[in-house]
């Protein structure tokens, strides 16, 4: 039977595999393991995904976290750390965290009662006051939360609750139950993560996620949607997540969950509020209600008329829209005070005052220090207790640690923090020290316990609280569980709620509903044009300026180049760059009398300054990077092969070698950027939707490729210009081929003038550009109802025809410039019309002062 | 006393503006001592939306918004408003310090005037061991919150040098405490970052102060400004006292009120967000005029 001999073989291999990764496993001492149980026995669900790995070959397992680790790059997965402007990868933890039904039963019952406390108390606290008037909670453990927002005082919830979205940090503790440590109230992050997470690892493994019938978290999606859905007060409401913008630490989460969720992704500046205090977005088609604004952005910063005047992240008058339930906003401002450590003291009391029951799961024992009785105890058991700031991360003799454990401080340390916590108490709560549990982390080939932290979402639905099962943990590269925050060195992984009978699979949609058809997304927000035009522009002025260096390098290498025609054409190559801000204008030295007219010998300078002088605000690295930075405003839209294409362009320009390049590398260098950006609209073309956003990408690029072909002729072929000059126009705007193929006479100024400016039938011509652009403004939407036609449509349509009817011998060159002019004016005009403030108007902070 | 106030501040803008959505506190607030009569303020370009509500700490707070396109606004408030303190207390009487601080962590309400709002730093406020300890010379266990209090606020006076060039409007409390100068902004902002430090509430206070012309002179129209100072809290009896480190004089009939908040941040006279991409100029003119008793 050699059948059956091969699979013990594989399955003692398996155990042996199983071995080797976890023979130095132990749990730390006094602390508590997910895989190792107190009794020293391995628990079942661990070795079954051990197990289940080590039956693949090595080299599978491998490829698959090499493919997983692909996935998160590809599909831009990134998170930021505060204060740094680039973005990071987003680390995904090896294992999965496992956690058996049973238990997970527990832990759901214990969030969603949280979180019905929590709604309560924030509903008393903004509203009746007895919490406060009756000595229940003092009023200084909330005045010190910058999330405590007086100004919400007396607001009735427009839809109808405080919060939407709530998250709770837990832990296991060494008597085996899970702990509360930390409430999040104010905008909970993690959930988009948690569920990319799950979406890489599933693909990466999806025979064990199967076969370990692991509950799916996509409903738990479903239900919040719905929860948002019911509170706005149109059948389809329009729901939006506002960020704080791209620099905010979780901004790829916001476009992510904006995406899979199919909400529109907001800026401050894209709402406003107006009519009958409600608010909206700016569209291109006007003011649209926004009826569900799903908050990023932290409550200090929501309102500049009500909150903190400085902000620039929020909407004038949202607090007074709120107040007049003009919009729905989720979590409403002032949530937040709830996530202040301070709380931890009071909400296991007031559970049973508020639901009548005591807490399921509890929380770390907390004293805040503001009330006397618990400073007294806290000052008197300092050794067996943790001190940390009751609202923020500081506090005097604190430093800049979070924590400090009253054990491990020196004398002088000590003393200080006594006297901090006796003159200001309110600052401080003192902790019950918790030894949380350890999970196995794989590191180097091995598997290692590290303190993880796991996050646990629970959402308002019309059908109570519904707790997704599974969450967002984080994993610890030190043995030390003091820092689980998304730093240097700390995993995310995903997490596994094991089921005993297979998981009937859902998608965001049940599959027997009639869902209402949509073709199109709706009003495009003026933002979003405004960024998809620009991304249009860059990407054009990066291709031109990449052939403006491409014809430059070229022919220095030429030995053929007759050195005086080159000349002129040198210089006129040399002037377009500066002219775009490209390279600087050389300082007009005087030319030793005895120097030859030879070819430039210092070529390959201004070629490499064009590609990757950052400084150059017109170099193409600089482009690149302008027309990425304008795409990172609207991840939402693009396809992740899109995002993965800018992101080679950028860093092909920013990598190339140090010290000088030679022609043939800048070359190269050169056909691999034109090659991206052809890709780049090969995929505009073929996978863009042709909504009005389309449209707006194909404006970008029309203008601009129009205005800089009215450049190239007024610089090549003006009416002095030499055979060389019309060579160079010809390989500028790509035609040489087409030239040649139609005029069998060499190059004359008429003909190339012809293809260059007027000849609708050249994809490259001004005259094609201005064509297309009149046809995208007339298919996009008007607001005027008289019928006569918008700014933008006039000046397109009659440029079009000015085109249209021109002769090429008849052309001068001063009208070369004109038409330049007009298609300037003309995205003047786009701007005005259909952006948010107009070409270039942004907020700006006034304040009086006296 | 009674005085007449006019209040006129222009922008002047580089581009246009626009949307302008604009915040005023410029009605005097509604408390025993101060009368006011005849409040009325006019904006140009004309708003088109203008609303009046209290904020947290009860201030009247109007805000606007001026919706056609524009390079000037012009925001002229004035009234007429009759002053008449109650005297100070008697300094000895006001309770220990130290109760004043456990009341006030202990308070049971978020109203407008509970110190509960008033403990913690704020924005333009932050507590430094510096001003804490500098405030803490003239609280001796024990000693009567009033008095020392009013000392701190002589002590700022007598310490400071009164400098309008050595300070910005955005000057930290730690800065001008580092140069011992600058203007009633400052002042008022060191003396709370010192109170809070103990763990007492204190609040900025905005308003006017009657200036005097030099002997022999007539007053000048229009060369008054804002001013600020500090309100301490003394205990549920006798509340909020207003204490004005630039002058070294508790808060009287020379004094009249416009708002109360946790800094400069919460009570700038005029404040918004525009729309536009240019700078601005501003100008402001204050005028308090004592009016004749016949009046």
């Amino acid at each position: 039977m050699p059948a059956i001999a091969r699979t013990v073989s594989a399955s003692a291999q398996a155990d042996a595999q199983v071995a080797g990764w976890t023979k130095d496993y132990a749990p730390l001492p006094g602390i508590p393991d997910e895989f190792i149980g107190p009794d020293g026995a391995r628990r079942e669900p661990w070795t079954a995904l051990l197990r289940r790995l080590a039956m693949s070959p090595p080299e599978t397992v491998a490829e698959r976290f090499a493919a997983a680790d692909r996935r998160v790059r590809n599909r831009g997965m990134s998170y930021r750390v505060h204060g740094e402007t680039s973005e990071r990868v987003w680390p995904i933890g090896r294992l999965p965290l496992l956690i058996s039904t049973e238990e997970w039963r527990q832990i759901e019952t214990g969030v969603a009662q949280r979180a019905e406390l929590i709604e309560r108390v924030l509903a008393d606290v903004y509203g009746e006051g007895k919490l406060i008037a009756e000595g229940a909670l003092p009023a200084a453990a909330l005045t010190g939360s910058p999330d405590f927002i007086a100004a919400m005082r007396g607001v009735k919830p427009p839809g109808g609750r405080w919060l939407r979205l709530y998250a709770a940090d837990i832990g296991r503790g060494p008597d085996g139950r899970w702990w509360v440590l930390g409430d999040r109230t104010q905008a909970p992050s993690g959930s988009g993560y948690a569920l990319e997470n799950r979406l890489v690892v599933s693909q990466a493994f999806p025979d064990i996620y199967r076969e370990m019938n692991v509950e799916r978290v996509a409903p738990f999606f479903r239900d919040l949607r719905a929860g948002m859905k019911g509170s706005g007060d149109r059948a389809e409401p329009r729901i939006c997540i506002l960020t704080p913008g791209p620099y905010s630490e979780t901004y790829f989460e916001h476009a992510y969950l904006a995406r899979y969720l199919g909400f529109l992704l907001v800026e401050g500046d894209d709402l406003v509020v107006g009519e009958g205090r409600r608010a909206y977005v700016r569209t291109i088609a006007g003011l649209k209600r926004a009826d569900v604004i799903w908050r990023q952005v932290d409550s200090e910063w929501i309102d500049p008329t009500e909150l903190n005047s400085a902000s620039r992240l929020g909407v004038p008058g949202l607090i007074d829209a709120i107040r007049s339930s003009g919009v729905v906003v989720e979590n409403l401002p002032g949530s937040g005070f709830i996530e202040s450590r301070a709380m931890l003291a009071f909400l296991p009391r007031l559970a049973q005052r508020l639901i009548g029951e005591p807490l399921k799961m509890p929380n770390i024992a907390t004293w805040w220090c503001g009330q006397s009785g618990a400073r007294e105890r806290v000052l008197e058991n300092l050794d067996q207790i943790s001190i940390a700031s009751a609202f923020g991360d500081g506090a005097r003799g604190l430093d800049k640690r979070r924590v400090a454990l009253g054990a491990e401080l020196g004398e002088a340390e000590r003393a200080a923090l006594k006297g901090a916590i006796a003159e200001r108490g309110l600052d401080y709560v003192g902790q019950e020290v918790v030894r949380l549990s350890t999970m196995p982390r794989w590191e180097n080939g091995k598997l290692v316990p590290r303190p993880f932290v796991l996050r646990v979402y629970a959402a308002a639905t019309p059908d109570g609280w519904k707790v997704m099962p599974g969450g967002f943990a984080r994993v610890s590269d030190k043995p030390d569980a003091r820092a689980v925050s998304m730093g240097q060195g700390v995993e995310s992984v995903d997490v596994w709620v094991l089921g005993d009978k297979p998981v009937v699979t859902s998608s965001l949609l049940p599959s027997r509903e009639r869902p209402h058809i949509a073709r199109l997304l709706g009003n495009l927000p003026s933002r979003a044009a405004d960024n998809l035009f620009w991304f249009g522009r860059y990407l054009e002025r990066t291709e031109a300026t990449l052939r403006v260096v491409r014809c430059l390098s070229a022919r220095a290498v030429d030995p053929e180049a007759p050195a005086t025609g080159a000349r002129g054409a040198f210089d006129g190559l040399k002037a377009l760059l500066v002219a775009w801000g490209a390279i600087e204008a050389e300082a007009k030295a005087p030319r030793p009398a005895d120097s030859k007219p030879a070819l430039e010998p210092k070529t390959a300078r201004p070629a490499e300054a064009a590609l990757r002088a950052v400084e150059n605000r017109g170099s193409a690295l600089s482009l690149a990077n302008s027309a990425s930075h304008a795409a990172s405003v609207i991840r939402e839209r693009l396809t992740h092969q899109t995002w993965t294409l800018i992101g080679r362009l950028k860093s092909a320009l920013a990598e190339l070698p140090e010290g000088p390049l030679s022609d043939a590398q800048i070359l190269d260098c050169i056909d691999e950027q034109l090659n991206s950006i052809a890709a780049l609209a090969g995929l505009f073309d073929e996978n863009f939707n042709r909504g009005a956003g389309w449209r707006f990408y194909e404006l970008g690029r029309r203008i601009e490729r129009g205005i800089n072909t009215c450049r190239i002729a007024r610089q090549f072929a003006h009416q002095k210009a030499t055979e060389h000059d019309l060579d160079v126009t010809l390989d500028l705007i790509d035609s040489q081929i087409t030239y040649h193929s139609r005029t069998l006479i060499g190059v004359a100024l008429g003909p190339v003038r012809d293809l260059t400016l007027l000849d609708p039938y050249n994809p490259r011509s001004v005259a094609f550009q201005t064509e297309r652009i009149a046809e995208h403004i007339a298919a996009l939407p008007v607001l005027r109802q008289d019928g006569i036609p918008e700014e933008p449509l006039r000046l397109a349509t009659r440029l079009s025809a000015e085109l249209t009817s021109e002769i090429a011998y008849e052309l001068e060159d001063a009208g070369i410039l004109a038409i330049e002019n007009q298609i300037a004016q003309l995205a003047e005009a786009i701007g005005r019309r259909y952006f948010l403030h107009g070409a270039s108007a942004r907020a700006e902070k006034v304040m009086g002062l006296g | 006393m009674i005085y007449d106030v006019t209040h006129i501040t222009r922008y002047e803008y580089a581009a246009p503006v626009v949307v302008n959505d604009c915040v005023l506190r410029l009605r005097p607030r509604e408390e025993p001592g101060q009368v006011v009569s005849r409040y009325k303020v006019e904006v140009r370009p004309t708003p088109s939306d203008f609303v009046e509500h209290a904020d947290a700490f009860a201030n009247r707070v109007a805000r606007l918004r001026i919706e056609t396109p524009h390079r000037q606004m012009s925001i002229t408030s004035s009234f007429r408003v009759e002053v008449a303190r109650a005297a100070p207390p008697i300094a000895a009487l006001t309770p220990p310090w130290e109760a004043t601080a456990a009341l006030a962590a202990a308070s049971e309400s978020l109203d407008p005037d509970s110190p509960a709002l008033a403990l913690y730093p704020s924005r333009r406020v932050a507590l430094f061991s510096a001003a804490t300890a500098y405030a803490r010379e003239s609280f001796a266990p024990k000693r009567p919150v009033y008095e020392a209090a009013a000392e701190l606020s002589k002590r700022v006076h007598a310490d400071f040098t009164y400098d309008s060039a050595a300070t910005e409007v955005s000057t930290t409390p730690a800065e001008a405490f580092a140069a011992r100068r600058g203007v009633c902004q400052d002042f008022a902002h060191v003396m709370i970052s010192g109170l809070r430090g103990l763990g007492l509430p204190a609040l900025y206070v905005s308003g006017y102060i009657r200036t005097f012309p030099p002997p022999g002179k007539p007053r000048l129209v229009g060369a008054d400004a804002s001013h600020a100072w500090v309100a301490v809290w003394c205990g549920p009896s006798f509340g909020w006292l207003g204490l004005d480190p630039t002058n070294a004089i508790p808060e009287g009939d020379d004094h009249i009120v416009l708002a109360r908040g946790r800094d400069y941040g919460d009570v700038p006279p005029v404040d918004g967000v525009v729309l536009s991409y240019g700078g601005h100029d501003m100008e402001v003119s204050v005028d308090v005029a004592p009016v004749e008793a016949k009046a």
